[in-house]
């Protein structure tokens, strides 16, 4: 069932290279605009409408446009998140929903107020992720609201302790606006890899 | 050539004969003279004395002149010899490289009474670790326990002296074994070296006497306050021209030593007024004298705050620092305070004002929140409905085939896995099979490819899994953290480990991250929408502490819980029948251990099973394995050949995949159509083979409608005349006693 390029017509070759191009260069583009943002918050360009056809490349072409979509989404995400996290702690509850859901090595801690007493809380922080993948999460399980899987790991060490790996889970939902789309966390799970031993 | 050993025989002696000769000789001769016991040890030779012995004087200078000429050669020569030069004080010594140090040692050692050689280690770096700390790692790590001495920094490396070579291998071999903070080894050297100062020059008892009566005056018991101000200049010990700088390693060593053994419960020490540049000889304060919680240091040398770091350990209350160097260096009063405080973050008093208590760094709050080890985010019934999905989809996945997992995932799920490297960073051995697959947004630029390694709809889930690896998953060490729930879905991921049971890296344990999402499928049942999987390498520990207890499969029974009575049964019911004690045991629990029953049992089945087997296995034709057929060796005819080959082929063949378990799990439902005559004619030929020693294949289930017979060496007993068993059931034993199970 695999696709390969020879296969596809030659409109949808266009298109591909298209896409793939539009996405190099928004990369560029998105580097820049993240630099003036000041409200650290993870925003991409409008998320492209699907287009209702029939056919099964159509649908393919959709997933496809999916699973790019979240992948660009999850790779600036985690760029801003771990930078945020690191160097402008206060800031990072911004990029959580209201009723964000952290669950932080089996700890829960639910909404922004305890979110932000937990991050306050948490020592100084030294994040190096490894690690990245992506999904976007099926639209029946999240009833059309466009929803990224992402999952980290990498090291970690915060200050007065010793290294640790860690596994990181976020959901990512979208809220679009007509000019941008804004990705925050709608749940969030982090363990240490050995969580056993301490 | 014997003149000339003569000679030198001679010239020794004539040495000493000039050192007793020649007493008010030139200064030269003096040193010389003392030089010559110590070249007893293949040492210069020298020129042969005949002038000596019979001139006086003036030959003295010629010779002397003589010698000095003639000592260069004899030096160029000894080169490689070790050189030794004696003078009063201090020993030199010259020594090469992959000798043995202590032996060279020891002639100088055993001159100086001494008998162990002195090494000095040095820590780079190690002004940036606590002493404290630093030093427990070292003796933690070391195979031999020593006592450090002389501890020092400079320049932020940290030294110290240990006495004996036995000591200094073993603290070599430390090096590079301890981990810091930043996950750094910590670098440790060394090197031979003369003895320390507080060795060197240790107090000797008379003045350590002194001194101890000295301190024995300033001490004031109802405070238990020493009172060391201007220590050298006390009358007492000047009296006695003993020069007490409490400066100096020795003496504060000595000093030390007196508080430790004299007031160990010491409460104030004051140390006002002498001359103190370094605090390093103090730091042995936090053993000697561990509860001194006032120190007065004023007036003396001390230039920054970092001497004081060496006093860390002591939990001060009072400190006095007025009058050194340090005090100047800091702009501000509350700079001054605040970096004291930080030293000593309990301290109440400075320089006589007390002090507001500091914002203490609660070191509580700068711990990280424990791991839980479960995280209680959900009911009961959802946690014991996710469990028992996984439950379900374990024992499906660990199974051969993962086609069952069809019915699990959503039409248009979505499965992507990752491992914890690199593309360009070669695999590791044990997760070579995942490398291809894995999926690494970050090092993964390629959109193309980074579609393909998703994989979409259910079946190319499924197929894709069915490519992995054949696992076993220790479903008893998972810890599951469900994180996001609503109406529609639920999101929680699964830690564990699994092992691998086939393939190349066969018995490695590996550690997973799976991360579900699942909507709620018909019928109370979950239905996965998405799949991401993180496979790394097992920690030693986890490999340790999961897979410890034996996996057994729900429907199995451990010989362990078998009382003593039913373990006699297996034991006289495998005897009798011939079976290997696994299926013995089987054979009475389908029997509800009834002994008589199962026998009855066994030989009809036994009886029943017959020819039909034989026939079947001849049709196979499998190839493989032919070497399993070795015991065909019996002169039979090649239908027995291909019989017994078959049959053993489709033993092993079928039981490799099986991770040895005599049971098959209770969701399979095997196949139980025995075709019991052709097992009987297959017995009866067989008859006089067999030494088989494994048990029936039964678990060849699906390759086989029919039960393959257990072929036992009792099976021998039955026709021939050296049956050494008690056979009773010896013509009808054949183990196919899961007939009994429909």
């Amino acid at each position: 069932m695999r696709k390969f390029r020879s296969n596809w017509s030659q409109g949808d070759r266009e298109r591909y290279q298209e896409r793939s191009d539009s996405y190099r260069e928004r990369a560029g583009t998105s580097y820049l605009s993240r630099e003036r943002w000041t409200h650290q918050e993870v925003v991409t360009s409008p998320l492209p409408k699907p287009v209702a056809t029939s056919s099964l490349m159509a649908s393919s072409v959709d997933f496809k446009t999916y699973v790019d979509q979240a992948c660009r989404a999850a790779e600036e995400f985690v760029n801003i998140y771990y930078e945020t996290m690191d160097k402008r702690r206060r800031a990072l509850t911004r990029l959580y929903l209201d009723k964000a859901t952290l669950i932080w090595n089996g700890n829960v801690v639910s909404g922004l107020d305890a979110l932000n007493n937990f991050f306050d809380a948490l020592p100084s922080s030294e994040f190096q992720v490894n690690m990245l993948d992506c999904q976007p999460v099926h639209e029946q399980a999240t009833q059309s609201q466009t929803t990224v899987l992402v999952v980290t790991s990498g090291t970690v060490k915060f200050d007065g302790n010793k290294q640790h790996y860690f596994n990181q889970n976020f959901l990512l939902t979208a809220q679009s606006t007509p000019n941008n789309t804004v990705w925050k966390i709608a749940s969030d799970c982090f363990r240490f890899q050995d969580w056993a031993s301490t | 050539m014997c003149s000339t050993l003569r000679k030198c025989g001679t010239y020794r002696t004539e040495g000493r004969h000039d050192h007793g000769r020649t007493k008010g000789g030139s200064p030269f001769q003096d040193n010389f003279d003392k030089r010559n016991p110590r070249y007893e040890h293949g040492g210069h030779e020298f020129l042969p004395s005949e002038r000596q012995e019979n001139d006086g004087s003036v030959e003295m200078g010629d010779v002397h002149k003589d010698r000095q000429l003639r000592h260069t050669p004899y030096n160029i020569e000894r080169s490689r010899k070790l050189v030794k030069w004696h003078s009063e004080d201090q020993i030199y010594t010259t020594t090469w490289r992959n000798r043995k140090l202590p032996e060279r040692k020891m002639m100088e050692d055993t001159r100086d009474g001494k008998t162990r050689a002195w090494f000095k280690v040095t820590i780079p770096y190690g002004g940036k670790y606590d002493k404290a700390w630093l030093m427990n790692s070292i003796q933690s790590h070391c195979s031999v326990p020593f006592t450090p001495l002389d501890f020092h920094y400079f320049q932020n490396r940290a030294h110290f002296f240990v006495q004996g070579a036995g000591t200094a291998s073993a603290l070599k071999d430390v090096n590079y074994t301890i981990c810091d903070d930043q996950n750094r080894k910590i670098c440790i050297f060394v090197n031979q070296s003369t003895a320390p100062y507080s060795v060197k020059n240790k107090l000797k008892p008379s003045q350590m006497q002194l001194l101890k009566l000295t301190m024995d005056k300033r001490y004031d018991v109802s405070k238990q306050a020493l009172d060391l101000q201007s220590l050298r200049f006390d009358p007492d010990l000047t009296g006695h021209d003993i020069d007490i700088i409490l400066n100096r390693r020795n003496c504060m060593a000595a000093t030390l030593k007196v508080i430790e053994s004299n007031f160990p419960e010491l409460l104030s020490l004051n140390l006002c007024n002498n001359k103190l540049y370094q605090l390093d000889g103090l730091s042995d304060i936090t053993e000697k004298a561990p509860k001194v919680k006032i120190l007065n240091l004023s007036r003396n040398e001390l230039k920054s705050v970092w001497e004081l770091g060496k006093v860390k350990g002591l939990k001060l209350e009072e400190l006095w620092l007025e009058g050194n160097p340090l005090c100047s260096t800091f702009s501000d009063e509350s700079a001054y305070v605040s970096a004291i405080q930080n030293c000593f973050p309990k301290l109440l008093r400075l320089d006589g004002r007390e002090l507001a208590p500091a914002m203490n760094v609660d070191t509580d709050s700068s711990e990280l929140m424990k791991p839980c080890k479960e995280s209680c985010n959900g009911s009961e019934t959802l946690k014991h409905t996710v469990l028992q999905f996984l439950q379900q989809y374990y024992s499906i996945y660990d199974s051969g085939d993962r086609r069952g997992l069809l019915g699990a995932y959503h039409e248009e799920a979505c499965f992507s896995m990752t491992i914890p490297f690199n593309p360009e960073d070669s695999a590791p051995k044990s997760l070579s099979q995942y490398f291809e697959d894995s999926r690494n947004i970050k090092t993964l630029k390629d959109p193309y490819l980074r579609e393909e390694l998703l994989k979409h709809t259910k079946r190319d889930i499924v197929d894709f899994l069915s490519t992995l690896p054949k696992t076993q998953h220790d479903l008893s060490s998972i810890l599951v953290d469900m994180w996001y729930q609503t109406k529609w879905m639920l999101c929680f991921s699964v830690n564990g480990v699994f092992k691998e049971v086939e393939g190349q890296s066969q018995g490695s344990v590996l550690a997973f991250t799976r991360t579900f999402i699942v909507t709620p499928g018909s019928s109370s049942s979950l239905c996965i929408v998405n799949d991401e999987l993180f496979v790394r390498d097992a920690s030693p520990q986890e490999t340790q502490s999961t897979f410890s207890i034996p996996v057994s499969t729900p429907s199995s029974s451990s010989e362990l819980s078998l009382s003593q009575e039913r373990q006699e049964m297996v034991q006289a019911f495998s005897a009798q029948s011939g079976m290997k004690l696994e299926w013995s045991q089987k054979c009475l629990q389908d029997n509800e251990w009834n002994y008589t029953r199962a026998g009855q049992i066994f030989t009809v089945l036994q009886v029943r099973s017959g020819n039909q087997v034989g026939k079947r296995r001849l049709s196979l034709g499998r190839q493989e394995g032919q070497e399993d057929g070795v015991r065909v060796a019996w002169g039979w005819n090649s239908g027995h050949l291909a019989l017994l080959t078959s049959q053993l082929l489709l033993f092993f063949t079928s039981s490799r995949p099986r991770a040895r378990s005599q049971r098959r799990p209770s969701s399979r439902s095997p196949e139980r159509s025995p075709s019991t005559s052709s097992l009987s004619s297959l017995t009866s030929s067989l008859f006089p083979l067999f030494t088989s020693r494994r048990p029936c294949p039964g678990a060849a289930l699906e390759a086989w409608p029919i039960r393959k017979p257990k072929l036992t060496g009792r099976l021998q007993c039955h026709n021939h005349p050296k049956s050494h068993l008690p056979c009773v059931f010896a013509p009808l034993m054949i183990p196919v006693y899961f007939h009994n199970k429909e």
